[in-house]
Parts: structure tokens; C-alpha cells; sequence
């Protein structure tokens, strides 16, 4: 770039009058031109304009602005302040009424100290936004649909489909219902949420996400509190699969698909509360699946299609949690034993913020989800609980019936009835406004209007107060507190298992269980009125156990009753898990032997696969008389001498995966061809290996293994799909059977939460599948154990580690400092407040009023 | 003007007001600071090397800070994967450091520039 083209013309050294003219040699004069300092000046005009442009409003998404972004003082360079730990300081924060005290541990575990109740969830609140107030707005921005408003168009399908859904309107009920110890908790923790906000900005301490995206964030209320418990109750209760049953109904036919996808499950299962059961009779009639119409079949398309398109996270896809617990009397220290690991979407930062919280009615140590005030899965003094999702049916879908005569009505119980209409604006970065109009019916948001409209009844819009029940759960001291205390939680539906400081233990799936009056809740059915939600199964006949004479409880998402069970609560056709991770925990724990903390925590990270422990060794005696070659030999051998366990090193559980996933597509592929199914058959092969492992086990012969007109046994379609799956790993890994172990094939991935793939963790190469209780579904797996907790009463002792750290900051230490120990099956001690201002490295705010 | 003085007492002030603009979050007064040293210092070739440097320690000497009380590293590193080059920390501070010199180097230019269209006399 040349400045100052005159000026930096040819004059000699010692000329310094005429270097400083604009004079040009042209060849044939030495007159200056008189135009060249207008064009130097316009030059330097236009650069500045375009440097100016660029530092205050960067380059279309590709660039932020550079000057606020890359300002090292209040910029994105103060990440390297903020990720300095804690030190020992004292803080003034103006929504106390009295001093508290909060111990870090050096992995950053949080220990809040107050004197009163309400300044308890002050400080959370102000420790939460301290570590996590990214997050914390965007799962807020997420639920309210205001995600446009600051990364641009590209989220408005998002904040669409949620204003839609309504979340905001849920949270909203929820706040003028809450009682008053939650709305005093609520309004505290937002303060102290509203406190770091203000420091933050004073401080230009923000989170470099928000430097980055260009905005600040608006204060906390306490309904983005409900907003984000409505986030967690959508990703695990709001479900598609009436819709995917409809399609495959209409593509497979009524009698396939029910004897495919049937409400009961084909393979054995094992149920925590085996009955008896209310004896009177079910409120839902099982009825015979009907033939689905055109119309229904399109309109079922549509909706698929939009859900589809949706971002991971607004649609449950199946579930993977596990607890259980083993009474004192079975266990070595002679206390109750209790594990939990709820699976989630693992990201960095984790959704679980780790402390204690100390008040002079709360006792709680444990992990919450930052935005929120309590302790959602860990122990009191006397009690402990962890959760899985009952993953029971929580979602319906109602076909308006319409009229072009009656505009802005349905037509329900004999009667048109006005729909109710709510209107959103919805902001949007780098556009216009969006203007969004949300038609409600008797059932639910209009939340498909292709073909035939049709609204959503889903449990997660049921006003639930789940803080004030957390709370009291916090408070409660023996089973009855714990039970009584659940009996207000409407949703998500979980299985909370107990145990508690006397040798008791218990397991409540606590929530609601919507009675349909009739019809055929699997499919979407029709809003007239005959087949609405009349009510919940009534709290006592939910199912529960407390203190079994087996002497242990435990849930992995599997149906939690049996077949006599007399209510209608979905059906096995991906509502629940297939229960393999539930038959290898009742297996493991039902050995004639006490047991340990150290069996809990192995059990955790087992990765011995149900389904691999069945069907193997059959697999293996089909092969027996088969033309097989001599490295299809070596393979068979692996298989063989396999201990069913899916490890990293494990050459035979590439073979088995990989045989699976080939004797699906054998068994079922030819039908999605010529029936033309829409429906990915990978969206249903939790459901459809039931039927496999099933026929596999006890029906070998069944008329499904057929093919082209020749009849085929299981056997026959076995050997078939060996002989691809040996192709297939040979073809990516080698022709050495032996090298095909389970890390080259299968990795986990912790995936940024926003998104940024260098700020990811792996993938690496990792051990478990979608069967085991360490479960690994997927490659790379971005599923699984959220938590790992390990209580012993007995001793006193609890334990636990989630992958991440305290810190959305990634340049902190606090980033994903647990990740390592969380990977090799490790635990850390869960320190009281007392005890932790004794460990080493502690750090101590004493936060002022 | 070519007195060397001067011209340190001018980067400066420049490097002063760019200094304190960052940390009032005014990162834009580094332009009007090159404008300065632009208007202070005569010729343009002397004046616009002059605003660059003053952008630029004005820029560099608060990262220079930061190194020293905290360690950039793992902030740069981030910075870095975020915009997508990943294992590339240089990339953010040459970045930063050039914003401030390019604001700098162009308000000292634009200064010098006018001042040489409208006041010729002063050239």
C-alpha cells in the first residue's frame, strides 16, 4: 500500500521542502500534479472507513466486530482473566442479608454456606452466573424461542417450534402457581443471578460468548429458571413416535406394524415393580391396530419432516440413565448402598454444576443445572436420590376436525369451539421481526397445519412444580418425606430412586401418567373429543417399590411393570428402552454375595453387553457347520472366547456390533424396500432388534426371516450377516480379525455446547455400546453418563464425577479439568463444606452484603 | 516536524489516549489518537509510521499485561478455536495487534492526507 504516493516520490535526501511536494516524475515534466493529494486523500478515506467499518461492525457472520471483540481490555482477552480460579477474597453482593461463605475445592466444587435460606439461592445464583452465565442464557434464549434474536435466522425454525410448543407459556402458569417458599427461592437465586450480571458488565467480565455474538445479557428471572426446567423436560419427554408409528402403519400395513412395534415387549424384560397391581380394570382399552388413511399418512409426514428438521435437543430420541439400590441388608457396610447416572448429550460445559448447599433448612450436596437453585441429584444428611427418565408415553397428537364454515374453530365434543391464539414477535439478528400467530385447541398448541392440523397434548406443558418438590425432597429425612414430597412432581416422569441412612432403599417413578379415554394412543388420533387426556394413573398405583424382599431396586429406562399391569402407559416401541442395561444391573446385583461401594462403581463403567451374552453364542453354533473361510474362522473363534464385555481392546466386539447392525438390515431391510417405508429403519431398530433378539431366542422359524419367497430360519439370516459384517470390517479395518478391536471403530465425543468444534473433547476412542450400562451409543457416542454417584450409608462415604468441570470459560482449568478421571471410571469425594475448607487448595469467597 | 522529541512526546499521547479508550471500552479512540498524530506531525511519512506504532503498543502493551499477570495462552488458544483455527493461538494476538495498528495507521493518514489537501502551505 503506498500512503502518500507524492510523498513517497523520488526526491533526494538532503531536499526536504520538495520531498515533502507531491511531485511525480512523468518522463516529460517535473510539475507536480495537483490531483494527487485529492486521491491520497480519498484513499486514505476509504481504508479508514473500511477499517472503521470492520472494528465496529465485522464482516457479515464470518468476522465479529474486531474492535469490541478484539479490545484486550474489555474484549474477548478478558477470558484470561476469568479464568483464573477463585481466590481468597471477599465479595459484595448486593442481594444478601447476611454474610456467606463459599469453599472452593481445587476441582472447583462449590460449597455455599448461609445463614439464612434465602441467601442460600442468592449466592447459588450469583456462583452459577459466576461460572455459567452463557449457558445459562442460551437454554434460557432456547425455551423462550429468542435464539434468532441473536445468532440471526438461522434459529428461528427453533424459536418457532417453541413458542409453539410452549414452554414460555408453561413457565409462566408455573410462576403464578408456585407456592411461596419456591418464589422466594426463585426471586433470590435471580438476584444473585442479576448481581453477577451487573458486575459482570461494570467489570467487562462477560463471557467471551457474548463479546463474541455482540450483545449483553438481559437480567434472570425466575421464570427463565422454569424455562430451563421446561428445556430438560422437552429433550427427555417430547416425543415423535405416534407420528413415526403412523407412517409405518401406512407403509408396513396395520398387522406388521403391530406385531412389530407392539405395546407390550416381545423380549424379556425386568421389571422394578413386578405387582401385584390395582386390580380394576385398564382405563385405556388395548385396541387392534386400524389402517392409518392418505391424509393422516401425509399430515404424519409433514410433522416428521419439521420435527425432524429441528435441532438436537427439542425432540427426545430414547433415553440411557441408570440407579439402583441395594439395601443395608445385602450390602458389606451394612448401609444402604445408591448409584445414579443419569445419561445426557455431553457437552462442554456439562449441564451439572457441582456443590453443596448449606442453610439452616437445607442440607444438599450434589450436582444442578445452572439456572436453577437446587440440588437435583444427590443426598442430605439422612436421605439420597438419583433419576432416570420413565420414558412413559408423555406425548399425543390430536387431529383437529375443521370446517372452511366455521374459520378459527374445531370441532370438539359435539360442539365448534374457538381456538384460542397467541401472538409472539420474535427478534431476529440482521432481519425483521418475525411475527408469530400459535392456535390453541382443548389439547394443545397447533403445532402442525399440513394436511390435516393437528395439535400436541404434552405433559411437559402440565404446570408442574418441581423446585418446590426438590426442595422438600432436600428437607426430607426418611421415605414417607421423600414419597409424600414426589407426589406434586408432574413432569418429566423419572424414576427417583432412594436410600437413605436407616438401610432402606425404594424406587417411585413419580409423575404423570396420562390416562387416555380410549382409542389408540400409539398413533395420532382424532380431537373430537373420544380420545382425550382425562386424568393421571393415581399416585398409588404408579409404579414403586420400598424395601423389596430382594433387597435391591433398580430403573435403566426399561418398562417399569409387567404385563398385568392394568394401565396403558406406551408402548415398547422406542417409549422405553429395550432393557438390556436394566437385565445385566438386576443380574449383576442379584449375586448371592453382599456388596460393595466398589461393586456399585464398577457397575457404573460395565460394559458387558445383555443382548451380545444371548444372541453370541447362537450366532456361534450357526457357524459351526458352515463353509466359513480360515480368517471367518479366526472371527468365529473371537466370538467364541468372548466375554461379551464392548472394551476398547476387544476385536470381538467389533465382530458382534457389526454382525448386529447386519443382521437388521438382513432381517428387516427387504421389507423397508419394497413396502417403501419412509421411516429411516435406524430410527426404530431399538424396537425392531427386540423383535430380533425375540425370534433369535424362541422363534426361529418365524416367517419374517424369510426372503423373495424362501422360507429362511434365524440361522440362515445369522450366517448371512456374519458373512457381511466380516466383508464389511475386513474391507475398513483389514484382513487380520484380530486388529479389529472395538476402539478402532467405536469413539465419544464431549461436544461444545456451542458448538465450536476446537473446543470440543475428542472424539476418542472409547469403550461401551448402546447396550451397556456404560452406555456408548453411536460413533462418536455424544451420549452417556452425565453423572456418576456412588453413595454408601454404611460408611458415610459418596462419591461422584461428571465429564467437564466448573467453568464454561474455555481457557480455564475449570474447563475439563474432570474429563480424565471421569474416563477412567474414577470418582472424586464428595467433601461436606466443612471438610472441604480443609482441603488442600480450598478457596474461600466470604460474600458481603 | 522532525524533532525527535516531539515526536516521542506525540507517539505518546497517542499511545495514552489509545490506552485509556480500551479501558473505557472506547477501542474506536485509537482512530482519533492516529488523528492526532496526524494532525502533530508533519511529514506523512514520519506521521503515519507514528499512529501505527501508537495503535499498536496501545493494543499490545495491555496484552503484554495480561501475559504477565495471567498467561494468554489458554485464552488465545480459545480465541483461536473459535474462529476456527484451531491449535493456531498466533492468530488472535497478531489479529488484535493489528486492529489497533490499522486504527492508528489510518487515522494518522487521513489526518495527514487532509492536511496536505487543505493546507498545501503546510506540506
Amino acid at each position: 500500500m503506498t500512503l502518500d504516493p507524492a510523498i513517497e516520490a523520488k526526491a533526494p535526501k538532503d531536499e526536504v521542502k520538495a520531498s515533502d511536494r507531491p511531485v511525480v516524475a512523468t518522463g516529460t515534466s517535473k510539475r507536480p500534479r495537483r490531483w494527487l493529494p485529492a486521491i491520497n486523500a480519498l484513499a486514505a478515506l476509504l481504508v479508514s472507513a473500511a477499517v472503521l467499518y470492520v472494528s465496529f461492525f465485522g464482516a457479515g457472520s464470518a468476522l465479529p466486530a474486531l474492535g469490541p471483540t478484539f479490545n484486550p481490555t474489555t474484549g474477548a482477552w478478558t477470558m484470561a482473566a476469568d479464568a483464573t480460579n477463585p481466590v481468597n477474597q471477599t465479595l459484595t453482593i448486593t442481594g444478601l442479608e447476611q454474610p456467606v461463605r463459599v469453599t472452593f475445592e481445587q476441582d472447583g466444587t462449590a460449597h455455599v454456606v448461609a445463614q439464612t435460606d434465602r441467601d442460600l439461592f442468592v449466592a447459588v445464583g450469583y456462583v452459577h452466573a459466576r461460572f455459567r452465565l452463557f449457558q445459562m442464557d442460551l437454554m434460557r434464549r432456547q425455551g423462550e424461542g429468542r435464539l434468532s434474536e441473536v445468532v440471526g435466522k438461522a434459529a428461528l425454525d427453533s424459536d418457532r417450534f417453541e413458542l409453539q410448543l410452549g414452554l414460555l407459556r408453561t413457565a409462566q402458569k408455573e410462576w403464578s402457581q408456585a407456592d411461596d417458599v419456591a418464589k422466594i427461592a426463585l426471586n433470590a437465586y435471580a438476584s444473585g443471578v442479576n448481581d453477577r450480571i451487573e458486575e459482570a458488565k461494570r467489570l467487562h467480565q462477560l463471557p467471551v460468548m457474548f463479546t463474541l455474538l455482540g450483545y449483553e445479557p438481559q437480567p434472570w428471572t425466575p421464570i427463565d429458571t422454569l424455562i430451563i426446567k421446561g428445556d430438560m423436560t422437552q429433550t427427555l419427554n417430547f416425543t415423535d413416535t405416534p407420528l413415526v408409528m403412523a407412517l409405518l402403519n401406512q407403509s408396513l400395513g396395520p398387522d406388521l406394524t403391530s406385531s412389530w412395534f407392539p405395546v407390550l415387549p416381545p423380549n424379556a424384560q425386568s421389571p422394578y415393580d413386578p405387582g401385584p397391581y390395582p386390580s380394576q380394570p385398564a382405563v385405556a382399552p388395548i385396541a387392534a391396530m386400524r389402517a392409518v388413511t392418505g391424509s393422516e399418512a401425509a399430515t404424519a409426514a409433514a410433522l416428521h419432516d419439521r420435527l425432524a428438521a429441528l435441532p438436537p435437543g427439542l425432540l427426545a430420541t430414547g433415553g440411557a440413565s441408570n440407579n439402583w439400590a441395594v439395601a443395608g441388608a445385602k450390602s458389606v457396610s451394612g448401609g444402604a448402598l445408591m448409584a445414579g447416572d443419569p445419561h445426557l448429550h455431553l457437552t462442554l460445559p456439562s449441564i451439572w454444576f457441582q456443590l453443596t448447599e448449606d442453610s439452616p433448612d437445607y442440607h444438599t450436596s450434589g450436582v444442578s443445572i445452572p439456572g436453577t437453585p437446587v440440588v437435583l441429584i444427590g443426598h442430605n444428611q439422612h436421605i439420597s436420590w438419583s433419576l432416570t427418565d420413565a420414558q412413559n408415553q408423555q406425548t399425543f397428537f390430536y387431529e383437529e376436525k375443521e370446517d372452511s364454515a366455521h374459520p378459527g374453530q374445531y370441532f370438539w365434543k359435539g360442539a365448534w369451539t374457538d381456538y384460542i391464539t397467541v401472538n409472539y414477535d420474535i427478534p431476529v439478528l440482521g432481519g425483521p421481526t418475525e411475527h408469530l400467530s400459535v392456535k390453541l385447541s382443548v389439547h394443545g398448541p397447533v403445532i402442525g397445519e399440513r394436511g390435516l392440523t393437528t395439535s400436541v397434548w404434552w405433559a411437559g406443558n402440565i404446570p408442574s412444580q418441581d423446585f418446590s418438590v426438590l426442595m422438600r425432597i432436600g428437607q426430607a429425612s426418611d421415605y414417607t418425606g421423600f414419597r409424600e414430597a414426589l407426589r406434586d412432581w408432574r413432569s418429566p416422569t423419572h424414576n427417583f430412586v432412594y436410600a437413605d441412612d436407616g438401610g432402606n432403599i425404594g424406587l417411585i417413578a413419580a409423575g404423570y401418567f396420562p390416562l387416555v379415554v380410549g382409542g389408540q394412543p400409539w398413533l395420532p388420533m382424532p380431537g373430537t373429543g373420544e380420545y382425550d387426556v382425562v386424568g393421571t394413573v393415581p399416585y398409588d398405583d404408579i409404579p414403586q417399590v420400598f424395601n423389596p424382599p430382594s433387597n435391591i431396586v433398580w430403573s435403566a429406562n426399561q418398562r417399569q411393570v409387567g404385563p398385568a399391569y392394568p394401565y396403558y402407559i406406551g408402548t415398547a416401541s422406542n417409549f422405553f428402552d429395550p432393557g438390556y442395561r436394566a437385565n445385566e444391573i438386576r443380574s449383576v446385583l442379584s449375586q448371592d454375595r453382599k456388596l460393595s461401594t466398589a461393586d456399585m462403581m464398577a457397575l457404573q463403567t460395565d460394559t458387558r453387553d445383555f443382548l451380545a451374552s444371548e444372541i453370541t453364542p447362537l450366532l456361534v453354533e450357526a457357524l459351526t457347520n458352515d463353509q466359513i473361510s480360515s480368517p471367518e474362522q479366526q472371527a468365529r473363534d473371537l466370538l467364541a472366547g468372548w466375554d461379551f464385555r464392548m472394551e476398547t481392546a476387544s476385536a470381538a466386539a467389533s465382530i458382534w456390533w457389526t454382525f448386529w447392525q447386519a443382521y437388521l438390515a438382513e432381517t428387516f431391510d427387504t421389507y423397508w424396500k419394497s413396502r417403501n417405508v419412509s421411516v429411516d429403519r435406524s430410527e426404530v431398530n431399538e424396537a425392531l432388534g427386540q423383535d430380533l433378539e425375540a425370534w433369535t431366542l424362541h422363534d426361529q422359524s418365524n416367517p419374517t426371516f424369510s426372503k423373495g419367497g424362501a422360507a429362511r430360519t434365524a440361522g440362515d439370516v445369522m450366517r448371512v450377516a456374519f458373512h457381511t459384517a466380516f466383508s464389511q470390517l475386513k474391507g475398513k479395518l483389514g484382513s487380520d480379525p484380530a486388529s479389529w478391536t472395538w476402539g478402532r471403530v467405536h469413539s465419544r465425543e464431549l461436544e461444545n455446547l456451542a458448538q465450536v468444534d476446537g473446543l470440543s473433547y475428542g472424539p476418542r476412542a472409547d469403550r461401551g455400546d448402546a447396550n451397556t450400562p456404560l452406555a456408548a451409543g453411536g460413533d462418536p457416542s455424544t451420549h452417556g453418563p452425565s453423572w456418576r454417584m456412588v453413595v454408601d450409608w454404611g460408611t458415610h462415604t459418596f462419591s461422584g464425577i461428571y465429564p467437564g468441570g466448573q467453568s464454561e470459560n474455555p481457557a480455564s482449568s475449570w474447563y475439563e479439568n474432570r474429563v480424565d478421571t471421569w474416563w477412567n471410571g474414577l470418582y472424586a469425594p464428595m467433601l461436606s463444606a466443612e471438610q472441604a475448607g480443609f482441603a488442600p487448595g480450598a478457596a474461600t469467597w466470604s460474600m458481603q452484603p | 516536524m522532525r524533532n525527535p522529541v516531539w515526536l516521542v512526546i506525540v507517539l505518546l499521547a497517542g499511545v495514552a489516549i489509545s490506552l485509556v479508550g480500551l479501558l473505557l471500552g472506547m477501542w474506536w479512540l485509537t482512530f482519533p489518537a492516529g488523528l492526532l498524530i496526524g494532525v502533530a506531525i508533519a511529514p506523512a511519512r514520519l506521521a503515519v509510521p507514528t499512529g501505527a506504532l501508537a495503535g499498536l503498543l496501545g493494543w499490545m502493551l495491555p496484552l503484554a499485561a495480561d501475559q504477565a499477570r495471567y498467561g494468554i495462552g489458554p485464552a488465545a488458544s480459545s480465541l483461536a478455536a473459535i474462529m476456527g483455527f484451531t491449535g493456531q493461538a498466533a492468530i488472535p494476538v497478531i489479529l488484535t495487534c493489528l486492529v489497533g495498528l490499522m486504527l492508528g495507521l489510518t487515522g494518522a493518514w487521513l489526518a495527514s492526507a487532509a492536511r496536505l489537501l487543505l493546507m498545501p502551505a503546510t506540506r
